[in-house]
């Protein structure tokens, strides 16, 4: 392929590829490209239609796309069979010979591979009237159904990289920055930052060889959060189109990508784009003829959430040990290699074409006063429909979690909707129509976030959650500041003491204390944040935190030491599955009859709780602290 | 244990951070004679290393400093640097003690610590002592050293660097270390503080087929913790280390990033979702298996 010399020698190409193929009568679209489909076998369903279609004889006549994540990972691997607008979800090797036989032949729907409401228990056969796909509002997602990730004929003729002819074609970088700036953006990948200011600073920060740079954060360490793998699994081209309309607005040459370890499919992905993009002649010199010149590098991560931070990263990114430094001096002056440099999230990046596209008056009419655009939040933890949701800034949580997300499974009650990660707080059931955007969610003691959204309901144990959050933060705290590194160790022993049910009520002052210290004096954000798990379940949730210490006792059964399980007489039918299931053999009890569980013996590994189909066995308080 | 009639009247601090430090002049204000040895060639320790100090946030240095002078002023107080305490024979109250004071090689009546022969030293960032290498250590050398060439012997790729021996053998042999450090023109100690402080990287060979657990928030509220308490109970080792017959590493991981699934437990770079305690045991058997 010959590298395109100018935007109208790649709006020519544009043409010919999407007039050249007409559209074929059947097309069948499976989710493969993506970590999450392929754990769920995707690869063997895609293998196998592949074989199918072969040995009936259709192939070539049907056209087969494979996309990344199509963001309903509850239901994946998803098969869709246009036009008859037909949606399978957990497709198996073994359903494969059916439905070429029977739906793409013949057009007959499989009843049983439809998609079943978890409410209402209907089928449904269209993925626009699966009520998760509904009250999205996908423009970043939504282009990951009609992309092959490892194709850029796929993303050109979705209309990719025509932001980036518009962009050379007529408007001048200056105009740029501040198109951006006018469209509300703000950073996606936890601080909100207005991403115009940030372009425009870096823009304007003196330097003395006019080296600077751009680098996108897809370090993405919130743990339970997956919206930046899956647009660089799924769609790697748009984030590297958005980094280079930032590179033309910011006068920067080079750029860096700063993936983390545990993403190898986004990192495979992003290297074809890249090279695809290359040969393309979209980066390189003299981008399209018009004298900008950008590349991009990839760097993987090596597995610390710190490097998520800007300072840490670009310390990452020079070799060194990622450790935040003091920002008296901002990044965008004196950040990698002492140059100016512009960080931005993934999502941050993907949105930019979208701004170019929509025009600044569009992209503004999408969200709420302060917050613009769209978002996408990881929907997972105790939740019927898990996946990614792509909605509009200013919903309420209660649409995402009932609407979208089906609520909670097995009939049990919500209890907190966490968001932030470990710098996010929990939210309890009373604020659920908080409206959804950076401002709102920071006044409830929260934040936005990268947006990690993880339901909780009436199984997860409030102060164990603190605990966790501490757990990790101390584990991740780089060390440097005295305020960061002692203050979650300290935080932290006093939640597991709490959760082994040795806590003191003058344990929760020590805990606001510590937490009304760490925002000022803390060195960076991981730190200054730290306090928000504690203080956000110690606001909601008090009372769990009084019950653990006073009553020594944990109402989900989570903290170990704070319950018992015990077999009620009545609904155990003596099926024998605990007793054989117990790896410590604390369960007795003969066939047919009621079994009981010694106490003593039990080491409250939850095996017995978790396999029992009658729900006969009961947490209970022991009352007695170990 | 018998006390002396009459026990000496000095003391020796071991140690002079500032524990040590505050302790001797403490002893020594009150009339004893200390002796403050200490490990390192100055005294002073972790605190001068900080930059301010929990909870009330006070510049570090500010306090510290004048008990470094103090300390070297007071008469009461005789200060053993880069020294080591050898032998320790006696009962409390008279004790006599071996001190073992290493080679300056620069006359410290002399010395006024200007740094001017550190700067002007030719040999910088370089290892002292050149280990002498085992033979089958040579291999891993010559990897590593493939590496680094690859990536032209920058010192901005050295975490690239260790990415890729971390890869090649599943872990950062000691040699591997050392000869990044050379080549590299970097401290040991500075490699093995970039190692330390990334978790992707381990110093210990790994088993032949690694458990990773999801401890991410998603997989947590979904009970991955009592998966990890059962693996590490029907694997006989807590988390982070080899069974002995080194066919299981068992280890944890912040997010897979495919939490929707979750708990999610990846067994050499394989994912396995929705894992409950019942399937983990299952799923070890079935790794023991393959050979
Ligand atoms: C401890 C810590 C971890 C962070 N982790 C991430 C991350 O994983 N991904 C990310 O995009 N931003 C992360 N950030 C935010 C970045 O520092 C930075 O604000 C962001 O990448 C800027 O991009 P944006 O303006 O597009 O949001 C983290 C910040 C802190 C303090
Ligand atoms: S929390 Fe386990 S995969 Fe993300």
């Amino acid at each position: 392929m010959e590298k395109f010399k100018t935007t109208a020698d790649l709006e020519t190409f544009r043409r010919k590829i999407t007039s050249v193929r007409p559209a074929p009568k059947i097309s069948i679209t499976i989710s493969v490209n993506s970590s999450c489909c392929i754990l769920r076998g995707s690869k063997t369903v895609a293998a196998a239609f592949k074989d199918e279609l072969e040995s009936q004889g259709l192939n070539g006549k049907i056209e087969v796309l494979h996309t990344g994540c199509l963001g309903f990972c509850e239901i994946e691997p998803v098969v869709i069979i246009q036009p008859a607008n037909i949606l399978y979800g957990k497709v198996s090797r073994k359903d494969v010979k059916e439905i070429v036989a029977r739906t793409v032949k013949n057009g007959e729907v499989l009843e049983r591979l439809l998609y079943k409401d978890p409410v209402s228990g209907e089928k449904i056969r269209g993925k626009g009237n699966i009520p998760f796909y509904q009250k999205q509002m996908r423009h970043i997602l939504g282009r990951n159904e009609v992309i092959d990730p490892r194709s850029i004929d796929d993303y050109i003729k979705a209309g990719g990289y025509s932001a980036l002819t518009r962009t050379l074609d007529g408007i001048a970088p200056t105009e740029l920055v501040n198109m951006i700036k006018e469209s509300g953006l703000r950073g996606r990948g936890g601080g909100g930052f207005p991403v115009g200011l940030k372009w425009i600073s870096c823009r304007d920060a003196p330097c003395d060889d006019g080296i600077r740079y751009v680098i996108c954060n897809a370090d993405e360490g919130d743990p339970g959060a997956y919206m930046d793998r899956s647009i660089l699994e799924g769609n790697p081209h748009s984030v590297i189109e958005g980094m280079i309309i930032a590179s033309f607005g910011i006068g920067a040459g080079e750029g860096w990508v700063y993936v983390r370890a545990e993403y190898p499919l986004a990192v495979e992905h992003l290297n074809i784009a890249l090279s695809q993009a290359l040969n393309y002649g979209l980066l390189g010199e003299n981008i399209l003829g018009s004298g900008h010149s950008f590349s991009i590098n990839v760097a993987r991560g090596a597995g610390a959430f710190v490097c998520g931070e800007s300072t840490a990263l670009m310390a990452s990114l020079e070799g060194k040990v990622g450790r935040p430094r003091s920002k008296y001096v901002h990044t965008v002056e004196k950040g990698l290699f002492d140059r100016p440099s512009s960080l931005n999230n993934v999502e941050t990046f993907a949105n930019v074409s979208l701004i170019l596209e929509k025009g600044v008056e569009g992209y503004r009419e999408i969200g709420t006063e302060g917050s613009k655009g769209t978002k996408i939040f990881s929907l997972v933890g105790k939740i019927n429909n898990t996946g990614l949701v792509e909605v509009p800034m200013g919903i309420t949580l209660r649409e995402i979690i009932y609407d979208i997300g089906g609520g909670i499974p097995g009939g049990k009650r919500f209890k907190a909707v966490q968001t932030g990660g470990p710098s996010g707080g929990c939210i309890p059931e009373r604020l659920l129509d908080l409206s959804v955007d950076f401002d709102a969610l920071k006044e409830a003691g929260s934040i936005m976030g990268s947006g990690g959204m993880i339901v909780m309901d009436e199984d997860t144990c409030m102060v164990d959650v603190a605990r966790y959050f501490m757990n990790f933060l101390k584990g991740e705290s780089c060390g440097k500041c005295v305020p960061c590194r002692e203050g979650t160790r300290r935080m932290s022993e006093i939640l597991e003491r709490i959760c082994l049910g040795g806590g003191e009520m003058e344990d929760l002052e020590v805990l606001e204390d510590v937490c009304e210290y760490l925002p000022d004096t803390a060195l960076c954000a991981l730190g200054a944040t730290a306090a928000n798990p504690v203080l956000s379940t110690l606001k909601y949730f008090r009372n769990e935190y009084t019950e653990h210490i006073k009553q020594k006792f944990c109402r989900a059964g989570v903290c170990k030491t704070l319950f018992r399980y015990e077999i009620d007489k009545d609904l155990c039918t003596g099926c024998t599955l605990c007793s054989m299931q117990c790896p410590v053999n604390a369960i007795s009890g003969e066939r047919k009859k009621a079994h009981i569980i010694s106490a003593d013996v039990c080491s409250r590994c939850g095996i017995c709780y978790e396999s029992c189909r009658f729900g006969a066995v009961k947490i209970i308080q022991t009352g007695a602290a170990v | 244990m018998a006390v002396k009639a009459r026990p000496s009247g000095s003391v020796m601090v071991v140690g002079a951070g500032i524990a040590g430090i505050q302790s001797a002049l403490d002893l020594a204000n009150s009339g004893f004679k200390v002796y403050l040895v200490e490990h390192s060639p100055s005294i002073g320790g972790t605190m001068t290393q900080l930059d301010k100090t929990f909870p009330t946030n006070d510049c570090a240095m500010c306090i510290v400093s004048p008990k470094l002078v103090e300390c070297s002023r007071h008469h009461n107080i005789e200060v053993l640097t880069y020294s080591d305490v050898k032998e320790v024979s006696g009962e409390a109250g008279n004790f006599s003690i071996t001190v073992n004071k290493k080679a300056r090689s620069i006359d410290p009546d002399k010395c006024t610590g200007c740094g001017t022969c550190m700067m002007t030293c030719p040999v910088t960032n370089r290892l002292q002592i050149q280990e002498i290498f085992e033979e089958d250590a040579i291999e891993e050398i010559e990897e590593t050293e493939r590496i680094i060439n690859q990536y032209g012997g920058k010192r901005q790729s050295l975490i690239t660097i260790l990415q890729d021996v971390n890869e090649k053998f599943g872990y950062l042999p000691e040699g591997a270390l050392r000869s990044i450090s050379t080549h590299l023109e970097l401290p040991l100690a500075e490699v093995y503080g970039t190692v330390c402080f990334y978790k992707a990287f381990s110093l210990e060979p790994v088993g032949k087929h690694l458990i990773k657990v999801c401890m991410g928030t998603a997989c947590h509220v979904r009970g991955a913790g009592r998966i990890l308490e059962e693996l590490e109970r029907y694997l006989g080792i807590p988390s982070g280390q080899t069974t002995e017959d080194r066919l299981f590493t068992l280890d944890t991981v912040n997010c897979l990033g495919a939490c929707a699934l979750g708990p999610i437990v990846s067994v050499d770079g394989d994912f396995h979702g929705n894992m409950s305690l019942l399937r983990t045991a299952k799923l070890v058997d079935e790794y023991a298996k393959r050979k």
